[in-house]
């Protein structure tokens, strides 16, 4: 919203502050200004529309002047010197719905005649934004840019009989003043002649009504809407106008009848000879008075952390044009005059930023709370993941962090069904509508664009998985590199059992496209699947390899080790055999290593893997170091060598051979 | 031959036999050969017996010192050997410790990661839980119980990602403050830092996913002072220095008052400079007392709790801590930015 310098010194009594100092207390205490521009001899203040949208009041000069009259304790000047139009309405005015249209005014005049307006009008209207169109016109805008109230103007010959407020009918279609056309349905509410729609209420006039050269009489509306009314319109509409921007805000009802005596009083300058065909007419169901507000002046200071006196706090209500009783000892009853009640100010904390923002807030020391020392709650999900980060990173991993959109096409080359995702309805692109169901698309980019920069790179995200029935957050991380990628298998590999002890790779049985079908495994832990250790498939990644490690970093959470209970030290020592087993070249190690501890019996302490040797016949010869021990004494060599026998014996009949 | 000449014989060939012995090996050899049971020295003494009483003492004394001589002379040179041939291994294990080491150096955490882990742990340090919501919202939590009701004007500060089953991505992390009181109730104080989505486009200072932190704390008498006094620690802990902050009113309708509030610019020192626009202040957070109404929504009664909320923007705070002027990047999953830190 832009205001200008000049208007507001017009509407404030002595106001001497330059418009820089002006503006920047506006923003200490009102409204954020974001910059200050002259032009032609006024200087106009920029102010972010986003802080007005509270105040229905600032979307006009004399709700700006008067707080910059309280600031610098000037006198506010009232543009509206005319008052008390005479005579009976020339023109009919029915509300069907006052909840819709709380108030509707309207004024008829004649002998008009449609011209420019003169230079300084156009002058002004140009210098906040609004463009000058003809003498009328302008006087509605003018208006609105000074009091807020946004108005429109009929040309009275083209009305059939009188005015209804209504909602539309279904289907029912306007021509509007921009030149397009709208279909209607019974949300919207119309203003409307013997013949239709004329105007789409608080939005935007319609064509057929509208002023022109040849135009003699006039019908001026300054009306009040309701405020989610005219939203909801002008969202489904599509249509955000200088006049639905106001009233979606809650203007004040009171102020119709001040815009049309304001109007009447630039008609008669801009518009000579023109002349009232009657008085106002006026449709009008007042709401009950604003409640008072009972405030007790030491629960604000309370509030604020500042001690406030009761007579510092009257002057500032009282600049603000609160009406303030003393109902009782440091107690006020407070009354929000019409512009702020409408929806701003209806508790006492809304007082609290009132008496607040005026007194300073740089007058409120910091100060620290007298509350009890409570240890947080504790978020072992968070802590987990942050130990995952840190360990990730000092294994040579880089964080990074992707979108969370991916493309459907996307979706089915992670052999996701994209029906299965959430969908976005208003995407920021067309192939960006679904949420991720996985981290791995993103991995996957992160691949494909890093490889063109690096030969060899680690890195991870923590991020959330977002299925139809939830969240879940997971680990991902990748090692890409030049070799034949075995290594980062390896590695990923290791990283699982140091994020997590206890976890190991259990070959997959069947593999998705997207995977090397013979470089794939399920993290297991036990009998829980925590994730899949892969390299990309060599289709998917040029230049290189790519191992993936995928985790659910909620399920790993869960199968961390419980808090260790101490076990006294071994006493006695123990002895260690080697073993080399002769396996099939697909032989899976693990399944060597259970089957040797099977028979091995229960005075095995441990299987250390020594090696992995090929034979020329294609076989491999694995080598084991086996560690025995019993909790109570030194074994004998013989028991040793019992359980030695045992294990041999049971391999050779599972079939493998043993080199001794 | 007498007896004696003949050990004196024995004793100069094993002297120099040691002395041309190269090698542990022929050490050994020597000593075999002189001193073992079957050696030379001890065949001499199987020849004593024959000898008259008198000259058998002298004969077997004069033995016990050749002996004693050659077995200091064997340990002797045995340890110049074995010391000479340690200095030739070591001599051949020379390394070039220039060569570059094997294995990864250590990645790096996400500049917003850091930033957001410091942040934490002071909050941690504060007495405040750290909480997490979801992604994806409900549009209660988003806005109805942020007494952002469905027609107010105030949705259109935030451009919303609406899903096609009516729920939405969060355009703050705000929800978090009615989801922790709900689950943990009052007195509570807590943050919740973490991803939120603005339908936006995207260019250099705008992203439609960035990284926000808030913050909360209810009790009994929680007031302004005590809202300024906690983001001044948070903010002199952030940038490591005394800052100077002030309140504006900003509007937010979660909080009732609601302000913005700026710091003094670190470039300048208050001066003005093009950071700050050469108004000498930066807008850093917006703040304010939690709205009644949203601890209504909370199921907290409002007459015996109050406090106060804050969000903090962490990818902004990332971008002036890092001095990175394009906020793409941050997502971009580029090694050659996110190495840098």
């Amino acid at each position: 919203m832009k205001f200008s310098y000049n208007w507001l010194r017009e509407l404030v009594d002595g106001l001497s502050a330059p418009a820089g100092e002006l503006a920047r207390r506006i923003t200490l205490k009102t409204a954020e200004c974001e910059g200050v521009e002259e032009t032609g001899g006024d200087w106009i203040i920029e102010v972010d529309n986003k802080s007005l949208t509270h105040r229905p009041d600032l979307w006009g000069h004399y709700g700006m002047a008067r707080e910059v009259a309280a600031i610098f304790g000037k006198k506010l000047v009232d543009p509206v010197k005319r008052r008390d139009i005479p005579g009976a309405p020339a023109i009919g005015v029915r509300i069907e719905d006052y909840s819709l249209c709380p108030r509707y005014s309207a004024l008829a005049l004649d002998h008009v005649t449609v011209r420019p307006s003169p230079g300084w009008m156009a002058e002004r209207l140009k210098s906040v934004g609004l463009n000058a169109i003809n003498n009328i016109v302008d006087v509605t805008n003018y208006v609105m840019a000074e009091l807020a109230q946004p108005m429109h103007a009929f040309d009275a010959a083209k009305l059939q009989g009188g005015i209804v407020v209504r909602r539309a009918g279904s289907g029912e279609e306007i021509a509007a003043l921009n030149g397009e056309s709208y279909k209607l349905d019974a949300s919207n509410l119309v203003i409307a002649d013997g013949s239709g729609a004329v105007a789409i209420a608080g939005v935007i006039g319609g064509a057929g009504s509208s002023i022109c050269e040849s135009t003699t009489r006039i019908v001026l509306e300054s009306a009040n809407f309701n405020a989610s009314s005219v939203r909801k319109t002008s969202s489904r509409l599509k249509l955000r106008t200088d006049a639905s921007m106001r009233f979606e805000k809650a203007q004040d009802p009171m102020n119709t009848i001040r815009g049309l005596e304001r109007a009447l009083e630039l008609l008669e300058q801009v518009c000579p000879g023109i002349r009232l065909a009657g008085g106002v007419a006026d449709a009008y169901r007042p709401a009950p008075p604003p409640a008072p507000i009972a405030l007790p002046v030491e629960w604000l200071s309370r509030k604020l952390g500042r001690a406030m006196g009761p007579s510092e706090v009257r002057a500032i209500l009282e600049s603000l044009e609160f009406q303030v009783t003393e109902t009782g000892a440091g107690v006020f009853s407070v009354v929000a005059p019409s512009w702020r009640a409408t929806k701003d100010v209806c508790t006492k904390d809304d007082l609290v930023e009132e008496i607040g923002r005026m007194v300073g807030y740089d007058s409120i020391v910091p100060a620290a709370p007298l509350a009890p020392v409570r240890a947080p709650h504790a978020n072992p999900q968070r802590e987990f993941q942050h130990r995952v980060r840190e360990m990730a990173a000092a294994q040579g991993f880089t964080e990074v962090k992707n979108y969370s959109f991916v493309s459907e096409e996307m979706a089915r080359a992670f052999s996701l069904d994209p029906s299965a995702h959430v969908e976005v309805a208003n995407p920021i692109a067309a192939d960006q509508n679904l949420l991720r169901r996985s981290l791995l698309p993103g991995i996957w980019k992160n691949i494909r664009d890093n490889a063109r920069y690096f030969d060899s790179f680690r890195l991870f995200e923590i991020g959330r998985a977002i299925a139809l029935e939830g969240e879940t957050p997971h680990f991902a991380a990748a090692i890409f590199s030049k070799g034949d990628g075995a290594a980062g298998l390896y590695e990923l590999k290791r990283l699982a059992e140091c994020l997590l002890p206890g976890a190991s790779a259990r070959p997959a049985e069947s593999s998705e496209s997207y995977e090397h079908p013979h470089r794939v495994a399920n993290i297991v832990h036990g009998e829980t699947a925590l994730g899949r250790l892969f390299e990309f498939h060599p289709r998917m990644v040029e230049l290189g390899r790519a191992a993936v490690l995928d985790m659910d970093l909620a399920l790993m959470e869960k199968m961390q080790r419980p808090r260790p209970r101490y076990e006294p030290l071994r006493r006695f020592p123990a002895s260690a055999f080697d073993l080399s087993v002769v396996a099939p070249g697909r032989a899976l190690i693990a399944d060597v290593e259970a089957e040797l501890s099977r028979h091995a019996g229960r005075d095995l302490l441990s299987i250390a893997f020594l090696g992995d040797f090929a034979l020329e016949d294609g076989r491999r010869s694995l080598s084991f170091r086996l560690t025995a021990g019993a909790w109570d004494r030194t074994l004998t060599s013989e028991e040793v060598n019992a359980m030695r026998s045992s294990i041999i014996e049971g391999l050779r009949q599972s079939g493998f051979e043993l080199r001794l | 031959m007498d007896l004696d000449q003949t050990i004196s014989e024995l004793y100069s060939a094993f002297v120099s036999q040691l002395e041309q012995a190269w090698s542990l090996e022929s050490v050994e050899a020597v000593r075999v050969e002189a001193l073992g049971r079957k050696g030379k020295l001890s065949e001499i003494s199987k020849d004593f017996g024959k000898l008259p009483g008198e000259e058998r003492k002298k004969a077997g004394a004069r033995l016990n010192q050749v002996k004693q001589d050659l077995q200091r002379r064997l340990e002797s040179r045995k340890a110049e050997l074995s010391s000479a041939a340690l200095e030739a291994r070591l001599e051949s294990e020379w390394l070039d410790l220039t060569a570059p080491a094997p294995g990864p150096r250590p990645g790096s955490l996400h500049p917003v990661t850091q930033v957001q882990r410091e942040i934490e742990e002071l909050f941690i340090s504060l007495g405040f839980t750290v909480l997490d919501g979801p992604e994806v919202e409900t549009e209660f939590y988003n806005f109805d119980a942020l007494n952002i009701p469905s027609d107010h004007p105030a949705r259109d500060m935030q451009d919303t990602f609406w899903l096609k089953d009516g729920r939405l991505l969060r355009t703050h992390t705000s929800p978090v403050q009615v989801r922790g009181l709900e689950r943990l109730g009052p007195p509570l104080r807590m943050i919740a830092p973490g991803r939120v989505f603005r339908n936006e486009e995207v260019d250099a200072s705008h992203e439609h996913t960035f990284y926000q932190l808030e913050g909360m704390m209810v009790d009994r008498d929680v007031s302004v002072a005590h809202l300024i006094y906690f983001m001044k620690t948070l903010l002199s802990a952030v940038f490591r220095r005394e800052v100077t902050v002030r309140l504006r009113p900003g509007y937010f309708p979660f909080v009732e008052p609601g302000f913005e509030l700026d710091i003094q610019c670190l470039i300048c020192a208050g001066k003005g400079c093009p950071v700050c626009k050469q108004t000498g202040w930066v807008e850093l957070l917006p703040c304010g007392l939690v709205n009644p109404a949203v601890l209504r929504y909370s199921g907290v009664d409002p007459e015996q709790w109050n406090g106060f909320a804050f969000g903090l923007g962490l990818t902004r705070l990332a971008m002036m801590r890092y001095g990175v002027d394009d906020i793409r990047l941050f997502l971009s999953g580029d090694l050659r930015f996110l190495r840098q830190f």
